[in-house]
């Protein structure tokens, strides 16, 4: 077992990759009652093409099957899950990404029992026929309600407005026709090829003594029998760099429009530490052009273009990267147009500074300081630098080294006009 | 589990030294009865304080020097609990030990001051061009609110069944009395508060908390008063009939929220037994809603209830398609019904048990749990603690369950669905 000290951070890290290809992390938490457990595979929505294992050609299965998965894992022969965690007080959940799937629990008693749910019932496959049909009634529900949902229509809708090919553009849970086509066989396939321990990492943080925890994930992976871990062929269509629509308009039965602009990074074949300057840089950019203290924030706030709801935000996966405004405005194309004057001076006269750096620098560590106060963030989010080959605790060290010229080149991959789009939900009342 | 310091007369710091947290933790706290004109006029001030202040004029000016203090977070907001509307300002920063440079404890505790005593006046008044902009900010949170079906539904349940209530009333206030405020309102609101409110201090992190004491006595200088025990401003009249009640908009899904009452209140002496019912009832995943309308049924993604217990009130939330109304209110009633009948299996009781324990001690797991936990239950006991509510939770029989559910009683079905759907 690998032991990590963190310094600065005054964490320590403890880590093995087990004989199975599992890869186990632990971080101890000082003081805190809870442990919080995530079995994370790197299987998310938009590995819908695949060479499944042990087979030659690659198969394009239903679309929100990962999600769908993630629902069954939950049913056994036996009953459902929930009710043994909940015999030991565990609070138990899961959650299917663009790039994951995450399996957890949070529990301040009990942590083997616990422990040994997560693991077995993740690695213990359950499906059949009758139970997949009757998942379909409860997802229909919840992609009825996430229809209901502007903002999520709103960050769907410029997704999709954004990609031509990259399946990114479907939405994770599928859609309620799409998922009547999944059988108990497409889960058995999907869950053979992804959910082999070699993709999978396993973090634990909170309450826990790291060799007494290791030797028990040990003695509970020893004794299951797994396949040798296979490389896994994910197959994905060329992308360009454009955007697909420059611009589309849902109405919605809501009080407000509401305005989105995002932007399509050209630059997402990245991984490791590359990957970790570029998304930093590219954060600290969105902060200082559109974050609170900035010339735009400033006068868009005043003259009521944009309203508390005001938000930014960056995402970069290896495939796939974006960046996002947007806010309720009763001004959607004033707005545009000072979100796009902003991306147009930063072009021809960049604006940010080693003063400005230097600030934003500071905002930031002490941000990511704030966050090490939840074993939540600090499992999900080192789970996803993880299946990136970042490390989450170079943050600090990373953000310390960057340069003016480090936000230029991350600026870059998002400015070109071409690969910008606009996405409105208006208010059906007020709509055409 | 915090120190307690009276400062003054109805001025309590409550002070914690933790070396769990990368951060330092502050919350001020302004209480005073609820009233619809009060909140207004707060929530307002609540934005207008942390915009700008007498040292930094400007939300850039500050901004940026809270930016220059590792991101350190300063903002205010309101919030209602039972008759009470509260005013909190919050504060975090990172702990200077983790830094490369001091003196940044210092300096937020002096923000903090700055942000109480010193505000942005000009001429001895708010300044009315930032008054007008966070009064269109809130209103617009106010408005906002239609767009969420969900909460949407549930305000309009509440209305239903508590016009003109704590339980109903927004702790933002109605549009039109926020669209009425001045700046004058406002600064008389502001000095009011400041002079008349109870207020409660928190603190945790990891400090010296005698020097911390010390610094609070002489920097945060509150005059003493004598708080008023909250007594809200509202007539009401009591609704009599079991309502059913359908609303449309233009949406997919139906939003079902049933409206219960019960006499069991936070204050009252069966409150822990009334959290279990709630819990074997619906709160969880293993509870009777879930494994019923959700897990048996395929009828719903989300089946759950929750017990607003400051208003004797027990909610059930269902998303389900509208056409299916009639069966999945029938399939909660037999939910309640089997309660009452002492259809309560061991494996329930435990596993709730279980669940409430592990949420009252997770809670405390971080810094803003631990205060606003304190600040809630210490109410009820300034001595109690997590075992304590914990051993309250275990002394609960299925007899027990059995009785409570006995005393909840439907007051409303609503359902919000599709123009098409009804």
């Amino acid at each position: 077992m690998k032991k990590i000290h963190f310094e600065k951070l005054q964490e320590t890290l403890y880590n093995e990759k087990l004989s199975n290809g599992l890869d186990v992390y632990i971080l101890p938490k000082r003081g805190f009652s809870k442990t919080f457990v995530t079995f994370t595979t790197k299987y998310g929505s938009v590995d819908r093409t695949f060479i499944p294992r042990g087979k030659d050609e690659a198969v394009t299965v239903p679309d929100g099957i990962a999600h769908f998965l993630e629902h069954k894992m939950f049913e056994k022969e036996d009953g459902d899950v929930f009710q043994k965690f909940s015999v030991k007080g565990a609070s138990a959940n899961a959650f299917t990404s663009f790039t994951r799937t995450a399996y957890l629990f949070s529990a301040t008693d009990m942590l083997y029992d616990n422990t040994e749910i997560l693991l077995d019932f993740v690695q213990e496959p359950y499906f059949t026929q009758k139970t997949v049909d009757k998942e379909k009634g409860i997802i229909a529900q919840e992609i009825t309600m996430y229809d209901d949902e502007p903002d999520w229509r709103l960050y769907f809708g410029t997704i999709e407005n954004l990609y031509h090919e990259h399946p990114v553009k479907i939405d994770i849970a599928g859609t309620v026709e799409s998922i009547q086509d999944i059988t108990a066989e497409h889960l058995y396939e999907c869950y053979e090829t992804f959910y082999h321990p070699s993709n999978m990492v396993l973090f634990v943080v909170g309450a826990v003594d790291p060799e007494e925890m290791m030797a028990f994930i040990k003695k509970n992976q020893d004794a299951k029998t797994f396949d040798e871990p296979a490389d896994i062929v994910r197959i994905f269509p060329t992308e360009g760099d454009t955007a697909a629509n420059t611009e589309r308009t849902l109405a919605m039965d809501i009080s407000k429009p509401k305005f989105n602009m995002g932007m399509k990074c050209n630059k997402t074949d990245v991984e490791g530490e590359e990957m970790l300057i570029q998304e930093l840089s590219s954060g600290l950019v969105l902060d200082l052009l559109f974050g609170r203290t900035s010339d735009f924030y400033t006068a868009a706030y005043n003259e009521g273009l944009i309203d508390e709801s005001f938000s930014y935000d960056f995402t970069l996966e290896n495939g796939f990267g974006f960046a996002m405004v947007g806010s309720d405005t009763e001004h959607p194309e004033q707005l545009e147009a000072a979100i796009r004057q902003t991306m147009r001076t930063a072009v021809d006269n960049w604006p940010i500074t080693n003063i400005e750096l230097d600030r934003m620098r500071k905002k930031k560590i002490g941000q990511f300081m704030r966050s090490l106060n939840s074993p939540e963030f600090i499992a999900n989010q080192f789970t996803r630098y993880a299946f990136n080959n970042m490390n989450l605790f170079d943050v600090v060290p990373t953000l310390e080294k960057l340069t003016v010229q480090h936000l230029q080149e991350a600026f870059q991959t998002f400015a070109d006009d071409n690969g910008h789009t606009i996405y409105s939900v208006v208010p059906a009342d007020k709509a055409q | 589990m915090f120190k307690k310091v009276e400062l003054q007369e109805g001025v309590t710091l409550y002070i914690r030294k933790s070396d769990q947290f990368k951060t330092v933790n502050f919350s001020v706290k302004w209480k005073t009865a609820l009233d619809e004109k009060k909140s207004a006029q707060r929530a307002v001030l609540s934005n207008v304080l942390q915009d700008s202040n007498g040292r930094y004029r400007t939300q850039t000016a500050f901004r940026n020097k809270l930016d220059e203090l590792y991101g350190t977070v300063l903002y205010a907001d309101v919030a209602k609990r039972g008759e009470t509307h509260i005013f909190s300002l919050y504060a975090e920063c990172v702990n200077e030990e983790y830094l490369s440079e001091g003196g940044v404890l210092d300096d937020v505790l002096g923000l903090i001051q700055t942000t109480i005593f010193d505000p942005n006046l000009v001429n001895g008044q708010f300044d009315e061009a930032i008054v007008n902009r966070e009064k269109r900010s809130v209103i617009e949170r106010i408005r906002s609110l239609y767009d969420d079906k969900t909460r949407y539904a549930q305000k309009r349940m509440l209305e239903l069944i508590r016009p003109n209530h704590p339980a109903s009333a927004s702790s933002y206030g109605t549009e039109a009395d926020v669209e009425a405020l001045t700046s004058a309102d406002l600064f008389a609101a502001y000095t009011q508060m400041l002079a008349e409110d109870a207020i409660d201090i928190y603190i945790v992190g990891d400090i010296d908390d005698n020097d911390m004491i010390n610094k609070i006595k002489s920097t945060f200088t509150f005059n003493a008063r004598k708080p008023q025990a909250a007594s809200h401003a509202f007539v009401t009249q009591p609704i009599a009939n079991q309502q059913h009640v359908r609303e449309q908009q233009d949406m997919k899904q139906g939003k079902l929220h049933l409206g219960f009452s019960t006499p069991v209140t936070f204050q009252h002496p069966d409150y822990a037994k009334m959290q279990m019912t709630n819990g074997v009832f619906g709160a969880f995943a293993h509870s009777k809603l879930f494994m019923n309308v959700r897990e048996k049924e395929s009828m719903a993604y989300y089946a759950s209830s929750s017990y607003a217990s400051h208003y004797g009130l027990l909610y059930v939330n269902a998303g389900i398609d509208a056409e299916l109304e009639d069966k999945a209110v029938n399939l909660i009633k037999e939910q309640l019904v089997a309660l009452q009948q002492g259809d309560i299996t061991a494996l329930e009781l435990e596993q709730t048990k279980a669940l409430l324990a592990n949420g009252i001690k997770s809670a405390f797991d971080s810094a803003r749990g631990q205060i606003e936990v304190f600040d809630q239950y210490k109410e009820q006991d300034e001595h109690f603690t997590a075992e304590k509510l914990i051993a309250g939770w275990q002394a609960v029989t299925k007899e027990d369950v059995q009785q409570m559910a006995s005393e909840i009683t439907l007051e409303i079905v609503y359902l919000l669905s599709g123009k098409e759907a009804v």
